[in-house]
């Protein structure tokens, strides 16, 4: 913009800037007023809600809604068990991912290319189109759920954290990151501890593993709010109050409630600020890890 | 898996300790040891999964019998009938309502952020909001704001003119309403992977065009989308998949009506198995749904290399 700044008018000669300015708050405007109205609305009164014009600020705040949206969805339990599933499925993406990003990115064995390019292109695969054969599968768990050895006579892994939690264990995108992390990883450090006499499994689990924080949280992230947010896998292998995940007890609520909004809005918060939280504070660590990523 | 273990070379007598070690550290036997269980659940979750349904989809399957072989009598019913034929249609139009407007809009807001001004993190991160809520969180939210009598969209079009609609529940508005959603739910996620396009490209090349004369815009048009064309291809597919893929909002907000309106191919999936237990049906549903992804891929592959050249 300074090539043009020949005019002295300061408001002209900003007018790109003060232009982008207005269409990006607009633009956030749209973002975020749909939060801003459910936060609104989960401490109005009924009456605020349903006049005849729109109210936009409540004349009191009533937080009853949240304690009786707390209550009613049984909110400890649905977070429990949330954050159960969703630690579990973390540990389980960024562990078994790492280390299959290692042997993918470091290690040399005959069909390498070829099975990492098969995982790869399975990446194109939405879960939903495989939701019939991986729900026949974990219903068939050989042995669970008065199972037997070949998977009859039960239920297998469903209505259970097991099941929960299976098809979360793994992502291929995980594997892809940390393998692209690995690749530009320094060799010679790598060399060093293998004449030192450290194992190929000891190099991975004492030097590229700690050093791998940046590329974790990353996936830490990424798996935390795929398996946090999930909703199709647990209202299909879920039947049981008692397993039932936050996303899951939340649009059950909507189904029970019919038109309490302020309740329902007041559990959407309480589904959504936890991540939103976990979001600003992981994305501070991110920035952070972008600017130490070296080797320490 | 094909790991061939690296026979050490015997030169000198080695005690049976020296060689399991070898044996063990060698490189191909790290490798199984450490893909063992990555690559046996990815078999389970991804791959069985594609060849085992394929077998489904021939057969009548409803889980309390066993399947029994139809031949094709399912794909016959997939594109006879006439609501999963009204399915590919809505998933078709789906896509073609939300990807290229969304896909826009998230480029838009990705240039204007590239730019160096105070507060770029806030905004960057008030537009990824909408990407961590959740689906079923978003639904409700907009299921309050599409209300026809107290809800926020009718009461802004007020000011315009607009009479108030009954979005969810009009045949015409129901499938635009969940495009909305969707474009608001995905334009933060889209524009984090084209402002790290943006980064690559290489500011020398923009300030040539601007010392000769070719204005913001024209910079836009002419330099920054064609080198951008692999990170556009790339947003176009993924948002292609997660459109395909659309079920909760569905699920939360039409349950595929009014008049089958919102019936999707992934609702009609689920419908099928979930709903009336014919497993064999949904099976092959879903193996259209595959085919739509893959040839749809495919085609954006084709059209951003075309232009290219």
């Amino acid at each position: 913009m300074a090539v043009q700044g020949s005019n002295a008018n300061p408001v002209v000669r900003n007018f790109p800037k003060i232009l982008t300015y207005i269409v990006l708050t607009l633009g956030a405007f749209v973002m975020v007023l749909p939060f801003i109205w459910m936060l609104l609305t989960s401490v109005k009164i009924d009456s605020e809600i349903f006049g005849d014009s729109l109210k936009w600020l409540p004349s009191q705040f009533d937080f009853q809604n949240y304690s009786n949206a707390f209550t009613q969805t049984n909110m400890g339990r649905l977070f429990a068990n949330t954050v159960f599933v969703t630690a579990v499925s973390v540990f389980s993406q960024v562990i078994l991912g790492s280390m299959a990003g290692y042997a993918f990115a470091r290690l040399h064995f005959k069909g390498k290319n070829i099975l990492f390019f098969s995982l790869l292109a399975t990446m194109m695969v939405p879960f939903e189109v495989l939701i019939i054969p991986v729900f026949l599968f974990v219903r068939a768990f050989p042995l669970a759920g008065g199972n037997n050895l070949l998977g009859q006579g039960g239920t297998g892994l469903f209505n259970t954290y097991a099941g929960l939690i299976f098809p979360n264990l793994i992502s291929v995108f995980s594997i892809f990151l940390f393998r692209q992390f690995y690749l530009r990883f320094p060799h010679e450090i790598e060399e060093a501890a293998i004449v030192d006499g450290c194992s190929r499994a000891g190099v991975f689990w004492r030097i590229l593993l700690p050093n791998s924080r940046p590329v974790m949280a990353t996936m830490a992230l990424f798996a935390f709010l795929w398996s946090w947010n999930d909703f199709l896998w647990p209202l299909v292998v879920v039947k049981k109050d008692a397993l039932k995940t936050l996303q899951l007890g939340l649009s059950l609520f909507n189904q029970e409630q019919g038109t309490q909004w302020a309740e329902l809005m007041a559990a959407s918060t309480m589904a959504v600020v936890p991540v939103i939280i976990l979001y600003l504070v992981l994305q501070g660590f991110l920035t952070k890890g972008a600017v130490t990523s070296g080797i320490d | 898996m094909n790991i061939v273990t690296q026979t050490p070379a015997v030169k000198q007598k080695k005690s049976l300790g020296q060689r399991l070690y070898k044996y063990y550290n060698s490189q191909a036997f790290v490798a199984l040891l450490f893909l063992i269980i990555p690559v046996g659940l990815l078999i389970i979750l991804k791959i069985y999964p594609i060849f085992y349904n394929l077998y489904l989809s021939f057969t009548r399957y409803e889980l309390f019998e066993p399947p029994r072989f139809v031949g094709l009598r399912n794909y016959k019913w997939v594109f006879q009938n006439d609501v999963t034929r009204q399915s590919i249609w809505n998933t078709l139009l789906f896509t073609i309502e939300a990807v290229p407007l969304g896909t826009a809009l998230a480029l838009v807001v990705a240039k204007l952020l590239d730019e160096n001004f105070y507060g770029k993190i806030m905004y960057r991160t008030l537009y990824y909001l909408p990407v961590i809520s959740s689906i079923v969180v978003s639904a409700m939210i907009f299921r309050w704001i599409f209300n026809p009598q107290q809800g926020l969209l009718n009461y802004f079009l007020g000011f315009i003119g607009i009479p108030p609609q009954t979005w969810l529940s009009d045949p015409n508005l129901a499938l635009l309403s969940l495009v909305m959603v969707t474009i608001w739910g995905s334009i933060g996620g889209n524009m984090i992977i084209f402002l790290a396009g943006l980064q690559d490209i290489p500011k020398e090349v923009l300030e040539a065009a601007k010392v000769d004369g070719a204005n913001a815009f024209q910079r836009f048009i002419q330099i920054t989308i064609p080198l951008l064309r692999p990170v556009i291809l790339f947003v176009v597919v993924t948002f292609t998949i997660s459109t395909f893929r659309n079920f909760g909002l569905i699920f939360l907000l039409t349950q595929g009506g009014p008049l089958n309106r919102t019936n999707t191919l992934v609702w009609e999936v689920y419908m099928s198995v979930f709903a009336n237990l014919r497993l064999g049906r949904g099976a092959a549903l879903s193996m259209v749904m595959l085919v739509m992804v893959f040839i749809l891929t495919i085609l954006s592959f084709r059209v951003i290399r075309e232009r290219q050249g």
